[in-house]
């Protein structure tokens, strides 16, 4: 492990001075992201107001709010460039470099994914985090910060991008099919982003969908994190969840592996 | 004569320019296509959201589904025809200036306006165009607007001035490349505030509806005149301020663009 | 025909500091410096000449050209183009010129290239009959044909040059801006541009101005050049003049019979000259003396060399002028150190 570490370091120490050199570019694109959180805050507050009931599918408008807020989170964390990355390797030819090279292909890209998000932690990530719970003190008058809540929450952050990251590079490697063009990359956000329960929560869809939805990985790359922070799972929802979240992970790093050995044998059989 | 001859000329580089867009459009079917599957289902999406919702209220600060549906169908005409015409606006803050690509333009005997924006025809707003209208068709009927002669002329004026809007915010956004070399992030910063024309102002807080009113005024590109034409009332605020905020902003864009040029000529890059 | 006077260029440099302490510091209080990019720069330029613009890289040819043709406003002095100044009423006067940057191209990506054309006849207002005959004029210099119909991102960089030099000359203007028209291209497509230029030249009288570092593109095209380093003329006058002038230098070139009797050789204590004036390569099979012919003259230097060794080639030739252009480069720097 810590040969791992030695050898892939400098491929975070990269990650992290390329997002540095783009950091202003990057802070006014992510500004501009927040803003669609700060409509859906506004459409729910109305929501609620207009509602007259406390809680809507178990959720009340601070719940809502964190969920809006943290969620958004979640998906700059758990965000991953590996099917552009790996498609635009195959394109352009590069992807037969990486196999004469003795380090492994998606260990590189993860490392260098680490660096930069080193970066959104401290600039983004730390500072809403603050935000939500600020604002959550000042609504409920109490400090509901709940440490066990954050811990499982990370926990699940983590296994939440790591999924994303394999998930994407399986997706990445379909290049060699498809030609993956912008088209592609946009059809498949617009429907992760839905599937994962970044636009509404799963709990609000009619409960068969949902209870689906909860099954297909996309709901462990932000939905089961976010509802871990809002503390809204009961302990065996939680167990049940984290066994979900390691087997989606273990059943992509498979599949990227297998896909993997089978282009490498194409490559070398075919010469590309 | 003169005008009349330039604006033919105008024209006719158009006509060229989409026709090669079009011809292209063929060669990249199937990524056209994935690319306005996603438009599309993106909208759906979204309107499927607002149904979740309206599911459990009956309405939203006074709005009907279907109110909020024809301003949001609204919201999307405008943004899909300056998508479909200014888009190359977008280039000159993300690359073409910084990659000095700009020279080519003041090599011509047009404006560098006209030149950059003729360039291009964005045909990935036919799906916006395409929605905008169908959920248009879809609540006209339910919510009564008075359809006569005077609501179709508001209605296109509307359209056509709320446009400029969106071309304005980009126009003065993008030209801060020409000082800073790139622009693209703030383009896309306040470019974003359109979607909180989408829904009516009346659910934001004192100082999102300033900003989207009087400073980035998008609330005129959607809300505003919308609710003329579902309320009927007060149609000098509603309209009059869409061609106004409208104005405004291309006589803004237009001087900024000025003399971004004029600092560009006495600079380089 | 085109008339500049002075003509100077300076630009803002803002310097910053290192790290993210200078990046703030210079965000809220700029440190400015000024860069004369082009400094004092005169010359003259008759109708139908074609005019070559050299100097290393950095020394402003690009800022000269971008001045003369509207792009970029100067800090003072003055230029005049056809009577015209470039970058007043820019809209007019680039009516009269054709512009082509080697390094980038002006048609359009996407487009087949005969769109190209089409769209710029619109922009030009060129009317129907003389596309027609421009066209056909076109085509027969730059032999377009065969790929007018592909789109531009599939041409190769030598058929792209010559689209794009087409492209700037289908509204017949008086003066054409080439800015290193030969970059990157192989020897037979470099000689086909030329040739094609020349043709121009020749049958529209058109004046030609054009940078390039390739020396070659000067002794064939060139009646006369300018050249600048640091932004300020060092030379300006015929071809033949800056080999009068700078160029004694001789190549002397021959394979010895006997490789070891070039050890009998010693030229630097027979003439006894500096490295400026005489210096000896030997690669093993050849040697090659350049030497300046008005400290020794071919005589003595064929002379002294016939005496020593027995030769089975010899001969002697001009340097060429990338040599002698080495050589002023050469001085310059030798002088500021």
């Amino acid at each position: 492990m810590r040969k791992v570490f030695k050898i892939y370091r400098p491929f975070t120490h990269a990650g992290v001075l390329l997002a540095a050199q783009y950091r202003i570019n990057f802070f006014f694109f992510i500004l501009g992201d927040i803003l669609r959180c700060f409509i859906n805050y506004f459409l729910w507050h109305a929501v609620f107001t207009s509602g007259g009931e406390k809680t809507f599918a178990g959720f009340s408008e601070t719940d809502m709010v964190v969920y809006i807020f943290i969620s958004f989170l979640t998906s700059v964390i758990a965000y991953s460039d590996g099917s552009y990355a790996v498609g635009e390797e195959i394109r352009d030819g590069n992807i037969a470099m990486r196999m004469i090279k003795p380090i492994r292909f998606d260990l590189a890209f993860l490392f260098q994914e680490l660096g930069e998000r080193l970066i959104t932690i401290t600039l983004i990530f730390v500072p809403m985090m603050l935000g939500v719970e600020v604002y959550k003190f000042a609504v409920t008058g109490v400090i509901g910060f709940n440490i066990l809540n954050f811990i499982l929450y990370l926990f699940s952050l983590i296994l939440a991008y790591l999924i994303t990251f394999y998930f994407n590079v399986c997706y990445g490697y379909s290049a060699f099919i498809l030609k993956n063009l912008w088209g592609a990359n946009f059809l498949k956000d617009c429907i992760v982003g839905f599937l994962s329960g970044g636009v509404i929560p799963l709990a609000f869809l009619p409960p068969a969908v949902a209870v689906t939805l909860n099954l297909l990985p996309f709901a462990s790359q932000t939905y089961i994190p976010v509802m871990m922070y809002v503390g809204m799972f009961d302990v065996p929802t939680i167990i049940y969840s984290f066994a979900l979240q390691i087997f989606w992970l273990i059943f992509f790093i498979i599949l990227q592996q297998i896909i993997w050995n089978a282009c490498v044998k194409r490559m070398s059989v075919q010469g590309g | 004569m003169n005008l009349l001859r330039k604006i033919h000329r105008m024209f006719k580089l158009h006509r060229i320019f989409i026709k090669q867009d079009l011809k292209k459009l063929m060669e990249y079917k199937i990524d056209f296509l994935t690319g306005a599957i996603g438009m599309l289902l993106t909208q759906a999406i979204n309107i499927f959201f607002l149904s979740v919702i309206f599911a459990r209220i009956p309405s939203l600060e006074g709005y009907s589904f279907e109110q909020i549906i024809f301003i949001y169908g609204f919201a999307l005409l405008p943004k899909a025809i300056d998508h479909l015409f200014f888009d190359n606006l977008w280039a000159i803050g993300h690359f073409i200036i910084r990659k000095g690509d700009f020279d080519k333009y003041l090599t011509r005997p047009v404006s560098t306006l006209f030149a950059v924006t003729v360039e291009k025809f964005q045909v990935d707003a036919f799906g916006e165009l395409v929605v905008g209208i169908m959920l248009l068709g879809y609540s006209i009927p339910r919510i009564g607007v008075n359809i006569n002669f005077i609501n179709v002329i508001l209605f296109i004026v509307s359209i056509f001035f709320a446009t400029f809007i969106y071309t304005g915010v980009k126009l003065i956004t993008s030209a801060i490349a020409f000082w800073t070399k790139r622009s693209g992030n703030i383009t896309y910063m306040f470019y974003m505030i359109n979607d909180f024309a989408k829904y009516p102002t009346t659910i934001y807080n004192r100082l999102v509806r300033t900003v989207i009113t009087y400073i980035v005024p998008f609330a005129f590109t959607a809300f505003f005149p919308a609710s003329y034409f579902i309320t009927g009332g007060n149609p000098w605020f509603n309209i009059g301020g869409t061609v106004l905020m409208s104005a405004v902003l291309m006589v803004l864009g237009i001087f900024v663009w000025n003399k971004g040029v004029s600092a560009y000529e006495s600079a380089g890059s | 025909m085109i008339y500049v006077e002075n003509l100077k260029k300076e630009f803002k440099k803002t310097i910053k500091d290192p790290g993210l302490k200078g990046s703030i510091k210079s965000f809220f209080k700029p440190k400015n410096e000024i860069i004369t990019a082009v400094n004092d720069i005169s010359f003259h330029v008759p109708k139908g000449e074609i005019l070559g613009f050299i100097g290393p890289n950095g020394a402003g040819k690009s800022t000269v050209i971008k001045m003369l043709t509207g792009i970029l406003t100067p800090t003072s002095g003055k230029c005049e183009i056809n009577g015209q100044i470039p970058y007043k009423n820019r809209k007019n006067y680039v009516k009269e010129i054709g512009v082509v940057f080697g390094q980038r191209t002006q048609l359009w990506w996407d487009l087949a290239l005969r769109e190209t054309y089409t769209v710029l006849k619109e922009i030009y207002e060129v009317d129907d009959e003389n596309y027609k005959k421009r066209m056909a004029f076109l085509n027969e210099a730059l032999e377009l044909e065969d790929f007018i119909t592909s789109p531009v991102r599939t041409l190769s960089l030598g058929q792209r040059m010559r689209a794009d030099i087409a492209a700037s000359l289908l509204h017949s203007p008086k003066v054409l801006f080439l800015d290193e028209p030969t970059i990157g291209l192989d020897v037979v497509v470099k000689d086909n541009i030329r040739k094609a230029i020349k043709a121009i030249n020749e049958e529209e009288n058109t004046t030609v101005i054009l940078t390039t570092h390739d020396l070659q593109d000067v002794e064939n095209l060139c009646n006369r050049i300018v050249m600048i380093d640091k932004g300020l003329k060092v030379f300006d006058g015929e071809v033949s003049d800056l080999k009068r002038r700078f160029g004694q230098a001789r190549e002397l070139n021959f394979v010895p019979e006997n490789a070891e009797s070039i050890n009998d050789l010693d030229y630097k204590n027979e003439f006894l000259l500096n490295e400026d004036d005489l210096s000896v390569e030997n690669n093993g099979v050849s040697v090659t003396v350049r030497f300046n012919s008005d400290m020794v003259s071919v005589e003595k230097m064929l002379n002294y060399t016939l005496s020593k060794t027995h030769v089975k080639d010899i001969n002697v030739t001009d340097a060429d002028i990338e040599e002698i252009i080495k050589g002023i480069y050469r001085s310059e720097v030798s002088l500021d150190a």
